[in-house]
């Protein structure tokens, strides 16, 4: 079942085209992780998905009503986990949440229960008469996303909601995600780094200047930049290798020795590693291997040219 | 009515909030009269600044919720920007409304000489609907709560200053005062005078008329910036 479509979205700012012609299709049970460089048009997407912001050309379809996709009934069952912490923090989390309960139409019991399975979700089921004032950035950024979950939404919405946080509550809320999906939950999840995208999503989408560059699943994508395999070898005596011997073996197509290590690099799929490795210990000790393999970092870059983050961002 | 009721309890839950909603309008009743100006006690004729304070205070509630994204987050909500807006200012309201009793009403208790009591009331409720559009048109220019509430000080001292609340108008040059009749504080000093001195009841129709005036036309200015 399709969640939401996206048919040739425009949407412009002045003469800067921050969505320029997207199609995009996000099925039942998919976390499709978005990915783009600052001011790729992953936020204006969101916006333009959830209603926040018109659009000028195209057309968008949630839960199957392109005539009126922005509907109460539909919102009802749609969640945004926004970037920056909407969190209230003049009341407790458990006014936080009764707040965002009541605003999807919660009320009595019912409100009560979702509330304090919100608060146990994310991990601060013990907080919940605690002021918010005084949580840390990591169990704000928790209670942010408890915020959108009172109303067990099908189609959660998240925009960077690890942005600023310490590594255990990051890996927290991967793995609340990672639940929230095998509940049923619908996510695109938008972030800048590589690696929960990598840890979750089952679709990535990239963008870059508002148009979607590639998407797939990440072996599908790491697929399209691998052409070359690269294996590092650390050998005890390193004059004794057969340099030109290895050069033979089918497939190699380029050795390098620095100090005891040899870097040879393959044709992608040649399957010669045996007979490299059989060659090198008839000649010399094997210390260690290494094989690189093409990340998402290496297909972005192929793809947009670009660092996914800034280096002083990192 | 979420959002109603959270805006009454965040109104309260913030202890500079607070002084402004509870402790200094109770202390407006016990100022004494003046000898000649004002015509009502001194506490009378500053419940005004009051009012455009408690104005700008909850109007930054809004500002906030904007400033911070909630006000995004509550567009992907099955709640409109028109339900967001009108349960706020229905709860800012009452709460300026119940100040407004108050205050009029310990007077009464206390022995001041308001002369028109219910009028007054009336005068109070029509001002602090103005002062709280005022405000809102106020915060939809600006995004940052902190700035927007230094200027509006600014403001609030300029339109007490010139619109005789503190000075009576009288004493002004011609052209201060001719100038003086654009700020809603004016109106609110002559109905402070028709209260004392209880002339026309047009005059005093015609000074809520204005006061309503504002409202409508701040109100609209206020309503027109949505989400960002």
């Amino acid at each position: 079942m399709t969640i939401a479509t996206m048919q040739g979205v425009v949407k412009r700012y002045g003469s800067h085209v921050a969505l320029d012609y997207i199609n995009l299709n996000i099925h039942e049970g998919e976390i499709i992780g978005l990915l783009g460089p600052n001011g790729a048009g992953k936020t204006t997407l969101i916006q333009t998905l959830t209603g926040i912001t018109p659009f000028e050309r195209g057309k968008i379809e949630i839960f199957g009503d392109s005539k009126n996709p922005f509907s109460n009934q539909n919102k009802e069952k749609m969640g945004l986990v926004t970037q920056e912490i909407t969190v209230l923090e003049e009341l407790t989390a458990k006014e936080n949440l009764q707040f965002f309960a009541g605003v999807y139409g919660l009320k009595g019991e019912e409100k009560k229960k979702r509330v304090e399975e919100a608060l146990g979700f994310v991990g601060l089921g013990d907080k919940g008469g605690k002021m918010t004032t005084n949580f840390s950035g990591g169990m704000k950024r928790r209670l942010n996303i408890a915020c959108a979950l009172t109303h067990r939404p099908k189609f959660l919405i998240m925009d960077e909601p690890t942005v600023g946080i310490d590594p255990q509550s990051r890996n927290y809320i991967l793995e609340a995600v990672k639940k929230l999906r095998e509940n049923g939950t619908t996510i695109l999840y938008t972030t800048h780094y590589m690696e929960e995208v990598q840890a979750i999503a089952t679709k990535v989408v990239i963008m870059d200047q508002g148009q979607i560059i590639k998407e797939g699943t990440v072996e599908e994508l790491i697929k399209t930049v691998q052409h070359e395999e690269k294996v590092r070898i650390d050998v005890t005596d390193i004059e004794r290798i057969p340099v030109e011997a290895l050069e033979k073996i089918s497939g190699v197509k380029k050795i390098s020795v620095s100090g005891n290590q040899l870097t040879i690099i393959s044709a992608f799929g040649s399957g010669n590693l045996d007979r490299i490795l059989t060659l090198v210990k008839e000649h010399a000790g094997v210390l260690e291997i290494q094989a690189d393999k093409p990340n998402l970092e290496d297909v972005f870059l192929t793809l947009t040219g670009k660092q996914l983050r800034d280096k002083e961002e990192e | 009515m979420t959002i109603f009721t959270f805006a009454l309890k965040r109104s309260f839950s913030n202890k500079t909030n607070l002084l402004f909603l509870t402790l200094f309008p109770i202390a407006c009743i016990f100022f004494p009269k003046g000898e000649e100006w004002p015509f009502l006690p001194y506490g009378y004729q500053y419940f005004g600044i009051i009012i455009l304070f408690i104005g700008i205070r909850l109007a930054t509630i809004i500002l906030e919720d904007r400033a911070k994204g909630l006000v995004k987050r509550l567009a992907v909500a099955p709640i409109s920007h028109f339900q967001y807006l009108s349960q706020n200012l229905l709860a800012y309201s009452i709460i300026l409304i119940v100040q407004c009793v108050l205050v009029v009403y310990g007077g009464v208790l206390f022995g001041q000489e308001l002369y028109q009591p219910g009028w007054l009331l009336l005068l109070y409720i029509s001002f602090s609907f103005s002062s709280l559009a005022m405000a809102l048109a106020w915060i939809s220019i600006y995004r940052n709560k902190d700035v927007s509430f230094l200027m509006y000080m600014a403001i609030i001292f300029i339109v007490v200053m010139l619109g005789g609340i503190i000075i009576p108008v009288e004493i002004f040059p011609d052209l201060l005062k001719r100038l003086a009749v654009i700020f809603p504080t004016y109106w609110l000093g002559q109905g402070i005078n028709w209260v004392a001195f209880g002339e026309e009841i047009l005059d005093f129709l015609l000074i809520n008329g204005v006061l309503w005036l504002y409202t409508v036309v701040f109100m609209i200015i206020g309503s027109i910036r949505k989400i960002q």
